[in-house]
């Protein structure tokens, strides 16, 4: 009873972008880290789990392949999970359904949640991941399990086996009430996540993980949307440093440039 | 002809989403929330409304699988806006369909959507093409709103549902009274502000250039020194101004996310490693306890203010 399933990504880190040639994103050149948000649903997951007693399982689909080469990025973004209070991780990695697509990824987890018979109090995700940023995943869990979905959360309580939430909307804050199991994603706010101590680093590569294949999950829906075209964004910045002997000659200078780009009208 | 069902909580919405796709094929918008008291004016756009009195999640979802399943749409679009995104993802898990949020630039094929869309923290552009059905959140403000030609019809509807998620309060966010949407210049700030006191100098310098004031991620979410409606960034405002003036803001790929679009960037930065200046056209590397003083009085007297 009370166990909490999280919802961990391995997202291409946009940091590392790299053009090709012809103006594409080099996607093979790119590397893999944890979701930042995923890292405050981790966090949250651990919080939440003295409370509801239970365990924490991770569960990660990998969406960007070759399976092969996205081996090391993968392990070292579950094995921060797993150092961060997940007590055991399920992962997902098949060259069948990369490069993915969230509605594959949502029936993959539920596949796995069925399948390894895990009955969670509560899933937790963070709202969006840093690579798509399309922030669907949760909801989709949600409706395909048939259970209560609360979203944007930047606080959640749980009392009575159910949870109070505080949903961050554009204009207002929102309180909900919702039975357990439930379904959460959550915003950057909830927490500050710190990064993991050696000693639970050390103790995360003894947890047990358990990888599967695509065969192995039911009711995978392969994925529909295909992505024709992954284009650089190309802002030329000027990267100007100003330099000057005083910071006089500096402001002068700067005022200057501004007025000859027509920005600044004196 | 694709059949198309919008769903929206405000007119400039529905409004946007009909622009995107009313060459596709006949719509009908499902206006709820603040929408449904402006049912009779986006019936004007020549289309059905069906009109739902409630802005609480549970309810607008459950309406939404109702319409879903009688008008059969080939295309569920609106706009990203968070609750657009909640009652919409889940109405694609339900049933299995291509899902995309802040999308632009769409088209409508014979079996398919094409459409851009900002990805990798807005560094790259993404071209993507589902097949139908499929649902399709706009980027709001990147779309022409339909005309109005009239003729429409407006149909209240009423679900009897009991939310399963329920609301027990609401609060509006504080607002500091800025549009930094709209802005043509502004000045932001970040951690290189030591105390709450010390923006009075950003404070100074935006009103004589007529700025609005802008800030990143810890200064509203954090330290909260001002309202959320001044935080720029993925999470916060994308904004667009000809003058972004980044003080003391080191550059997390966050906030560079939201200034993208700027004409001009200027940074303003003590440490000369900091990545805002890889992502400035004008730099300058000095505290900024001295230069905007400096800055300020030199402004001053250009203006023939001093």
């Amino acid at each position: 009873m009370g166990d909490i399933v999280v919802l961990v990504k391995a997202a291409l880190n946009p940091e590392t972008i790299r053009s090709k040639p012809d103006g594409t994103v080099d996607i093979d050149a790119m590397s893999l880290k944890i979701s930042d948000i995923d890292r405050n649903a981790v966090e949250e997951a651990s919080r939440l789990k003295s409370i509801l007693g239970g365990k924490v399982y991770s569960i990660t689909i990998l969406t960007w392949g070759p399976v092969a080469k996205r081996s090391k990025d993968l392990k070292m973004a579950v094995q921060e999970a797993l150092a961060k209070g997940v007590d055991e991780a399920y992962i997902l990695a098949d060259d069948e359904i990369v490069p993915g697509d969230p509605v594959t990824t949502a029936s993959a987890i539920v596949g796995i949640i069925k399948k390894e018979g895990l009955n969670p109090d509560l899933i937790l995700a963070g709202e969006a991941t840093i690579d798509g940023f399309t922030g669907q995943i949760a909801g989709r869990v949600a409706a395909k399990l048939g259970l209560p979905y609360v979203s944007f959360a930047r606080k959640i309580e749980v009392k009575d086996g159910k949870i109070v939430a505080e949903r961050d909307l554009e204009d207002y804050l929102e309180t909900v009430e919702a039975p357990l199991p439930a379904v959460v994603s959550v915003t950057r706010e909830i927490n500050q996540p710190r990064p993991p101590t050696l000693l639970q680093i050390r103790r995360a590569s003894k947890k047990p993980q358990k990888t599967l294949k695509a065969a192995d999950v039911e009711g995978l829906v392969k994925p529909k949307r295909v992505i024709e075209e992954l284009r650089v964004v190309a802002v030329k910045r000027k990267q100007i440093i100003i330099e000057g002997d005083t910071l006089e000659e500096i402001a002068d200078k700067l005022i200057d440039y501004l007025v000859k780009e027509g920005v600044l009208q004196l | 002809m694709a059949k198309v069902l919008i769903v929206a909580s405000s007119e400039r919405d529905a409004g946007e989403a009909l622009g995107a796709f009313s060459s596709a094929g006949d719509a009908a918008v499902l206006a709820y929330g603040k929408a449904a008291a402006q049912a009779d004016a986006i019936a004007e756009y020549g289309v059905k409304v069906y009109k739902l009195d409630s802005d609480v999640v549970d309810v607008v979802f459950a309406a939404l699988k109702k319409l879903y399943e009688v008008e059969k749409p080939s295309i569920v679009a609106g706009v990203s806006t968070k609750n657009n995104r909640d009652i919409m993802s889940r109405l694609a898990g339900l049933y299995d369909l291509p899902m995309t949020t802040e999308a632009y630039d769409v088209e409508v094929g014979e079996d398919y959507v094409r459409y851009k869309r900002g990805a990798l923290s807005a560094r790259a552009i993404a071209a993507e093409k589902a097949p139908l059905p499929a649902v399709v959140l706009l980027a709001p403000r990147k779309t022409k709103p339909a005309e109005k030609k009239g003729g429409g019809s407006v149909e209240e509807l009423k679900v009897e549902v009991e939310p399963t998620v329920k609301v027990v309060g609401r609060q509006e966010k504080v607002k500091g009274g800025v549009n930094l949407e709209e802005a043509e210049i502004i000045v932001s700030v970040g951690r290189g502000f030591k105390k709450k006191e010390d923006l009075k100098l950003a404070f100074e310098l935006a009103e004589l250039l007529g700025a609005q004031i802008g800030c990143s991620r810890p200064i509203a979410a954090d330290l909260k020194w001002l309202s959320e409606d001044h935080w720029v960034g993925l999470s916060g405002k994308k904004v667009a101004p000809k003058l972004y003036i980044a003080i003391g803001i080191s550059g997390a790929p966050q906030h560079i996310a939201g200034i993208t679009d700027s004409k001009i960037i200027v940074a303003i930065n003590k440490d000369k490693s900091a990545q805002i200046f890889k992502h400035a056209d004008y730099g300058v590397v000095a505290d900024l306890y001295q230069f905007i003083p400096v800055l300020i009085k030199k402004l001053k007297e250009r203006m023939g203010r001093a």
